[in-house]
């Protein structure tokens, strides 16, 4: 039996050896077969992926000199990659990009600058008023948005109705937003929460900040707000949670990835109107957009977001090519129709024409439409690391939440996380 | 378990006529068994080797993925003893290797003396009890297991029917872990096998000579079995061991990158990863793959040692 204590060394250190050589992800090389080829990446689902399928086979037919091969990951793993691509000198020609990441790929030079292209092979003229210049870094364009959405309040009439509270009306205060929240829960005895805990997300700081006339990152890529501020915003979401009035953490936790709206356990929630799509395709609850809550009259703080930036590798070979991509991807009225609410309401006025207008997508228009007046500037692109930030509250605020620690906790965290990431 | 055969058959046969042996001692032979060597020489070279030597380099260096690395020197793990996600890590991963091997070994050996015995159908209960193994590390697998701890599903509803109100697993940090402590124990395959082909081995007589002197089953399984399958069992726990420290698949789809609920499945393994590529601190990630390479290794070292204490090889003098 000598040879089993030897064996059992030798498989020992060889499962050792194999602990530390860890995982990798090698992104494949595409072979171009025809004059030009583009690797073009976006994150999203199977569905979007038919409808991408469509739009690229129309751009083909059109430039039959470009022949693009796509890929496309689930959002998280889609950063993972484009991390490890971008490292390895291996990115895409063209890939989708979010607000959130695009100071952090701009700044690491990671990106060519469109501003070459533009009026040429790339056409922004048609460009929503409140979306021009909304992917440029320091006077370079990095990113041309595909869609625009806007914060709103969410909700389900009929919950309302159930509980006897009235709707939301213009001019709500925070306090209003929530004393309804409580009164629903306590109306339906829990079976329908008056909403989701809102210190779960860090974009209602963001509003309460710009209701303040304050921002979440300042123009040179501070952080916009104090210990104090946050303070004062996870105790509301603390008391929310220690009195039961909204949905418990544990229940939002599990549903994952659904959203408590998908399966009528809220009445209403704050959050990206272009969610509408993806909540009403799965609940028979006739939804409804309102107005957010403001403690200011003046300001709702609200304003059209870029969604899904398309961006352009600094080391591709085919930047014309590129940006011949980007420009029909948000000009074609055709690409408009293909993809209806599927990427959010389209960035362009051409496509927003083309979009046939019907359901939940209807709804969404028309909110958009009679907030025009009300819609502030879009923030400047967020320093890098926000990513990382932006993590870091829903981890923090999710603890919080649970009780596992106290407000002061869970501020000192953040500003924690806040010096590590801002100061690099 | 291919392995072990394998093993067993080269020792085989470095034992067996000494002809084969002569000639690989000529210079030539040499040459050509390294040229059938070397897809395994390339692979490690490439695949493991390479990754180890740029990894632990990278460990002494900030490196975000974009820019080129900058060296830090030790900084990346001496910030390790400051972070407190880092120790939490630690602390649930030590939890979890603490909880789920035991626990594991022991179903797997009392599953595996079970099927030991003599009776029919039992080709198909051990493939039954393979089973889960097979799609161990499956997605879908987790998935599943998430479901059924949620509130109102199967778990949740089975205990309330004997009057235990807990709720769904899922979501509540106090189950969490354990949670996929069961998760791992119900995959108890692997080493369930390798006890069945340790208790084969142990020789009837000693049965009978224990059953002669008048001793009862608990008696004959202390004194016979546990002594004799002591190999196996400690074969068993180091490799148990070294896979719980290094769990992912389940806890990540469980969990997420953020080690939900509130951070009590935020393993080791989670945080590297979230660190690497979540948070693009490449370099800290590799440094705390090195700080697992070294704490594993020490864990093993330590059982090493305690082995010499209590597994019997039945080749040994003592």
């Amino acid at each position: 039996m000598q040879f089993l204590k030897r064996f059992i060394t030798v498989a020992a250190v060889a499962s050792l050896a194999l602990a530390s050589a860890g995982c990798g992800d090698d992104g494949g090389d595409s072979a171009g077969s025809g004059p030009v080829t583009l690797r073009y990446s976006w994150w999203g689902n199977a569905d979007r992926a038919a409808l991408m399928q469509k739009a690229i086979d129309l751009f083909q037919t059109k430039n039959p000199n470009i022949k693009i091969t796509p890929s496309f990951q689930e959002y998280e793993a889609y950063w993972q990659k484009m991390a490890t691509e971008t490292a390895g000198n291996n990115a895409p020609d063209v890939f989708q990009m979010d607000f959130s990441y695009l100071r952090e790929y701009a700044d690491r030079n990671a990106l060519y600058d469109l501003k070459k292209q533009e009026g040429d092979a790339l056409k922004l003229d048609d460009l929503l008023e409140g979306l021009k210049g909304a992917g440029e870094v320091k006077g370079g364009l990095y990113g041309v948005p595909v869609g625009g959405n806007t914060w709103g309040y969410m909700y389900n009439p009929a919950a309302f109705a159930q509980a006897g509270v009235p709707e939301p009306k213009p001019g709500w205060t925070w306090n209003d937003y929530r004393t309804t929240v409580a009164k629903i829960t306590q109306a339906t005895k829990g079976k329908v929460y008056g909403g989701g805990n809102y210190v779960g997300s860090y974009y209602n700081l963001e509003l309460q900040l710009r209701q303040e006339g304050g921002l979440l990152y300042t123009e040179d890529g501070k952080l916009g707000f104090d210990k104090a501020r946050l303070a004062k915003f996870f105790s509301e979401g603390k008391a929310l949670a220690d009195a039961k009035a909204v949905l418990p953490i544990e229940k939002s936790v599990q549903i994952k990835p659904q959203h408590a709206l998908e399966l009528d356990l809220i009445a209403g929630e704050i959050g990206w109107d272009n969610f509408m799509a993806r909540y009403a395709a799965s609940t028979k609850a006739q939804l409804k957009l309102g107005p957010v809550p403001s403690d200011n009259p003046n300001s709702s703080g609200q304003y059209l977001k870029p969604a899904m930036l398309l961006s352009v590798s600094k080391k591709t070979k085919h930047a014309e090519a590129a940006a011949k991509l980007i420009s029909f991807m948000i000009n074609d009225p055709e690409v408009g129709k293909i993809f209806g609410a599927n990427r959010g309401l389209p960035a362009t006025n051409a496509q927003r024409a083309a979009v046939q207008l019907e359901g939940p997508l209807a709804t969404v228009a028309a909110y958009e439409e009679g907030l025009k007046e009300q819609l502030t500037k879009a923030p400047p692109a967020p320093p890098k690391g926000a990513g990382t930030l932006e993590q870091a509250f829903i981890r923090i605020a999710e603890e919080l939440q649970y009780g596992r620690i106290s407000v002061d906790e869970a501020v000192n965290q953040f500003f924690t996380e806040v010096e590590e990431t801002l100061e690099s | 378990m291919t392995t072990i055969t394998s093993t067993q058959r080269s020792e085989v046969g470095s034992t067996g006529p000494a002809g084969p042996r002569k000639r690989a001692r000529r210079s030539g032979d040499g040459v050509a068994g390294y040229l059938f060597l070397s897809p395994w020489i390339i692979g490690i070279l490439l695949l493991t080797l390479g990754p180890m030597v740029t990894s632990l380099y990278l460990s002494f260096t900030d490196y975000d993925l974009f820019d080129s690395p900058e060296w830090v020197g030790l900084d990346n793990y001496q910030r390790m003893f400051e972070d407190a996600r880092w120790l939490k890590s630690v602390r649930v991963t030590a939890l979890y290797v603490v909880l789920s091997v035991p626990v594991k070994l022991a179903c797997a050996l009392a599953v595996a003396m079970l099927l030991n015995n003599e009776r029919r159908g039992r080709a198909f209960y051990r493939a039954a009890f393979y089973g889960p193994s097979l799609i161990g590390a499956s997605v879908s697998l987790a998935i599943v297991w998430k479901a059924m701890f949620s509130d109102d599903a199967v778990i949740d509803r089975l205990l309330r029917a004997i009057g235990v109100n807990t709720g769904g697993w899922a979501g509540n940090p106090d189950f969490s872990l354990l949670m996929l402590v069961l998760l791992a124990a119900w995959q108890l395959g692997a080493p369930m096998v390798i006890f069945l082909a340790g208790l084969k081995q142990v020789p009837r007589e000693l049965y009978e000579a224990a059953e002669v002197d008048g001793a009862g089953p608990w008696r004959r399984f202390r004194s016979v079995t546990l002594p004799m399958i002591s190999p196996v069992i400690f074969f068993n726990l180091l490799l148990e061991t070294i896979n719980a420290f290094q769990v992912f698949t389940s806890a990540y789809i469980v969990g997420g990158p953020n080690g939900q609920p509130a951070g009590t499945t935020l393993f080791y393994t989670i945080y590297l990863f979230d660190r690497g590529f979540g948070d693009y601190r490449m370099g800290y990630a590799s440094a705390m793959a090195w700080m697992l390479l070294a704490g594993v290794g020490l864990v093993t070292l330590v059982l090493f040692r305690t082995a010499r204490g209590w597994v019997y090889y039945s080749g040994d003098k003592r």
